[in-house]
């Protein structure tokens, strides 16, 4: 398995018709479409090693799932370059599907009207994966995510969770080197989440996929991911490890303490600023450069002063996604007024 | 391997209906209460005429509870299946097609085969209710009744291509829904399914000659009555044979656009 | 009146969204023509045949298809959403409407705009005009109204059927299949004298599937075979109230089968 993703410089631009405002301008629409260019993918460019999983996070429209389909291959960049497994995936679309594996959200692959086994046994076909091997990794599967409680109940049956674990199923079925997933764990509840976070770490540590995650549950990405890449607009904004991001955007946390002695000099610390000071009540937080992590502070202040109390915040990831996301909002906005944002093109 | 290959994408369809006893009722059903009604039509519209348009009452009778048959063999709930390029595109599912080492066009046609050969089973079945009470005749000879097959085969394929092209409209207009039942209504029209060609006026006649349809149903159920002679069976089936390369390479070429649409959209 | 308003609102919205699809709309239109020319052949082409059909004359023969595309156009443009509902059903639609504050029904009338509906009604109105110049009826004022009101009482009566089917598929998202052979029912075996048929399939036709009170039994009344379709003159006579009627009980089965909604999994 060498089931690496590499992407250099890849940019989409899609063309879309703008609707004018009111009938008049819906009957002009009609006659004499208005073209306008929007870029949806700008010069992304991240590599994913083999057996490592990767979340690509980003808010709502940032250009993640345009991200995924051009890697799947169902859509061709416009610009740049992506390589799956050693495979340009948009120009050899099914030597590429043979390696890889996908779920796309709530959309399943599987056959409505038939028990979810025979869908298992059209893609066992489809993929002409030998029949031991099939069943092999079916029992694996089933082990994993508790399939066989259902999986002769027809898909049309099936609840959100029991359907998405069965599609999950499918999509690794013949043994994908690189799987990418696009908001897998959407709408389901907190037991199959785990249920499919356990399984996704299984399939990446035991078997050594490659796995492209997008997905804007937090928890998740801190159960399972190591490495982010974060985009905006289209545009990559971060590519690192989560305590780099957490230590680029997220060193928000406070210690507070209640002093034994009303009379203690309190004073910074190095690296600790001090936020509050109101009689026994003190509250520490980071200063402007060379802020200690939150333990190492809340160790310091312990050392420093006698206190009776002591508690600490912490930003969670959740926050730091926020705190992240809106600096990239600010980067964007600085892009969009390089003359490159959305202009109008003449048909 | 590629044999078990294609049964499995080819039973889709019967295995459907197979887990879904109340569709095979209904279809039942229909098939029966349709024969029913379409014979005690004609008989009736027959009651004071003798032959009309080149067909007398039994051949017009027979012509139109075979037309009913064999319309059964694509006539299934397809939607049910959630396997329509129409509805595919509605969900955005139809990315899978094109995310498997099965060429989209590969797994329809299979589709399509188990469809029309699950069809062919009710349509059979139906056919011999249908001699064994005298509904409808037999065919005339054993000539008749292979050239009739062969024929039927032919119409079967251009149906096929028919179609499909339908379905290849989905993926340039995303909501169509009403237009596909109307584009139905054309082809059974067309072909003759709810009344012989043979009793409209001579321009409809000249014109549905120039279209495909009529090569679906009206040439194998004309000669299986007779209204057809057998001098004439070699021309017909050679404007068949004719339509179903047209088709074929017509339909290629939206096949080929399709994918670069889908390509292009991302699904 | 703030329904009407809210209703037309829409409904323009609607029409204008169609106009977004612009292949499609102009596809649609250009469908619509081959239709309009297939229904009008299809109509016409066993009259010319099959003179003296059921005892009736050509010209008035006519007058049962007229009858009931021009109630099958008025159907498609006004109530027609309720067929082919079993799909949307599917996708959680009612869901959506029942958390809003209008009634479910009129909100999946105004779901979308029928824009075959123009083609359907150019056609009717159409052949309404051809059987109308061809008749050799007076055409007095009271038999003018009487043909409107069939013409309704058929819309009615179409809509009743197929909220019926929409009824069950609130259930059984698998009853679209009826509907779309009811569909295929009313378009074959509506536009015939039904006295061609054997009495049980006339019987049947009558009572089993009431197609026959869409325009059979209105077009009898009009041209005087109002006393051999088989059934009381007064009964075929009263078709338009029958069609009211069925369509206000067809209404009240929606609205038992939306309390007893249970839903769509998933």
């Amino acid at each position: 398995m060498s089931g690496s993703i590499e992407v250099r410089g890849l940019s989409r631009t899609f063309h879309t018709t703008v609707r004018r405002p009111g009938f008049a301008g819906a009957l002009k629409s009609l006659v004499n479409p208005e073209r306008v260019a929007k870029e949806a993918v700008v010069d992304v460019t991240f590599d994913v090693a083999p057996g490592e999983l990767l979340a690509l996070l980003g808010p709502n429209g940032a250009g993640k799932s345009t991200t995924i389909k051009m890697l799947t291959g169902i859509l061709t960049p416009t610009a740049g370059e992506a390589r799956v497994a050693g495979v340009v995936p948009y120009e050899e679309r099914e030597r590429n599907a043979r390696n890889i594996g996908a779920v796309f959200g709530q959309r399943t692959q599987l056959w409505w009207d038939l028990p979810v086994r025979e869908s298992f046994a059209i893609l066992r076909d489809i993929y002409e994966v030998p029949e031991r091997e099939h069943r092999a990794r079916l029992g694996e599967f089933d082990e994993l995510l508790d399939l066989s409680s259902f999986w002769d109940t027809r898909v049309r049956h099936l609840s959100l969770g029991q359907r998405v674990r069965c599609d999950l199923a499918a999509a690794l079925l013949h043994d994908p080197p690189v799987v990418f997933l696009d908001e897998p764990t959407i709408g389901m509840d907190v037991v199959v989440k785990e249920q499919v976070r356990e399984f996704l770490r299984h399939q990446v540590e035991e078997r050594g996929r490659t796995v492209l995650l997008t997905t804007h549950d937090m928890t998740e990405v801190e159960r399972l991911a190591e490495r982010v890449v974060l985009i905006n607009h289209g545009r990559l904004v971060l590519d690192g490890s989560l305590d780099e991001i957490r230590r680029k955007f997220g060193s928000t946390w406070q210690v507070r303490a209640t002093l034994a002695d009303p009379h203690a000099r309190v004073e910074p610390l190095p690296g600790i600023a001090l936020l509050r000071h109101d009689g026994l009540k003190v509250v520490f937080g980071p200063a402007e450069a060379d802020a200690p992590t939150v333990h190492q502070a809340l160790k310091a202040v312990i050392e420093r002063y006698e206190v009776t109390d002591i508690a600490i915040d912490e930003a969670d990831l959740e926050d730091v996604m926020r705190a992240a996301y809106v600096q990239a909002e600010a980067v964007s906005r600085a892009h969009a007024e390089v003359p490159s944002g959305a202009r109008a093109e003449g048909v | 391997m590629a044999a078990v290959h294609a049964w499995r994408a080819a039973r889709v369809t019967p295995l459907g209906e197979l887990h879904t006893p109340p569709r095979m009722t209904a279809a039942l059903l229909r098939l029966t209460v349709q024969v029913v009604l379409v014979a005690s039509l004609w008989n009736g519209l027959y009651a004071q005429t003798g032959t009309t348009a080149g067909l007398d009452r039994d051949q017009a009778v027979t012509y139109a509870v075979l037309a009913v048959l064999a319309s059964r063999l694509r006539e299934l709930d397809q939607y049910a299946g959630r396997d329509t390029v129409l509805q595919h595109m509605h969900f955005g599912t139809i990315v899978y097609w094109y995310l498997r080492p099965l060429a989209p066009q590969r797994y329809y046609a299979l589709r399509a085969l188990g469809e029309q050969l699950y069809g062919l089973a009710w349509a059979l079945a139906g056919y011999a209710v249908c001699l064994a009470v005298g509904v409808v005749r037999p065919p005339e000879s054993a000539a008749v009744a292979g050239v009739f097959a062969l024929s039927m085969l032919l119409g079967q394929w251009v149906l096929y291509y028919v179609m499909l092209v339908i379905d290849q409209l989905c993926f340039w207009t995303l909501r169509n829904g009403a237009a596909m039942l109307i584009l139905i209504f054309a082809q059974n029209l067309l072909s003759g399914v709810y009344a012989p060609l043979w009793f409209f006026p001579d321009w409809f006649i000249t014109l549905s000659g120039f279209l495909p349809f009529q090569a679906t149903l009206s040439v194998p159920l004309s000669l299986y009555v007779g209204r057809i002679p057998l001098s004439e069976a070699g021309a017909q089936l050679a404007v068949q044979a004719a339509w179903v390369v047209v088709l074929a390479l017509f339909t290629r070429l939206l096949w080929r656009r399709a994918a670069r649409r889908v390509i292009s959209q991302g699904g | 009146m703030n329904a009407v308003r809210i209703a037309w609102r829409i409904t323009r919205l609607n029409f204008r969204a169609q106009l977004e699809y612009r292949s499609e709309f102009l596809m649609m239109i250009a469908i619509g023509a081959v239709w309009q020319v297939s229904v009008i052949v299809f109509a016409t082409v066993l009259l010319t045949r099959f003179t003296g059909m059921g005892g009736w004359d050509s010209s008035d023969v006519l007058l049962i298809p007229a009858t009931r595309m021009l109630a099958h156009g008025l159907f498609v443009l006004f109530l027609g959403r309720v067929h082919g509902l079993g799909r949307h059903i599917q996708e959680g639609v009612i869901d959506t409407y029942l958390v809003r504050p209008m009634p479910v029904y009129r909100q999946l009338q105004l779901a979308y705009f029928p824009t075959n509906a123009i083609g359907d009604l150019t056609v009717a109105a159409g052949l309404m005009v051809g059987a109308l110049s061809r008749s050799n009826l007076d055409w007095t004022a009271g038999r003018v109204t009487y043909l409107v009101v069939c013409v309704l009482g058929g819309m009615l009566l179409e809509a009743a059927l197929f909220t019926v089917v929409a009824c069950a598929s609130l259930r059984f998202p698998a009853a679209d299949y009826w509907g779309r052979w009811l569909e295929e029912l009313l378009g074959t075996f509506g536009s015939y004298p039904l006295n061609v048929l054997p009495r049980a399939v006339g019987g049947f036709l009558t009572f089993g599937l009431p197609l026959a009170f869409v325009a059979y039994f209105p077009a009898a009344v009009l041209t005087g075979h109002g006393d051999d379709t088989g059934v009381p003159y007064w009964l075929a006579a009263a078709s338009p109230l029958l069609g009211a009627a069925a369509f206000l009980a067809s209404r009240l089965l929606w609205r038992w089968s939306l309390r007893h909604y249970t839903g769509v999994n998933g």
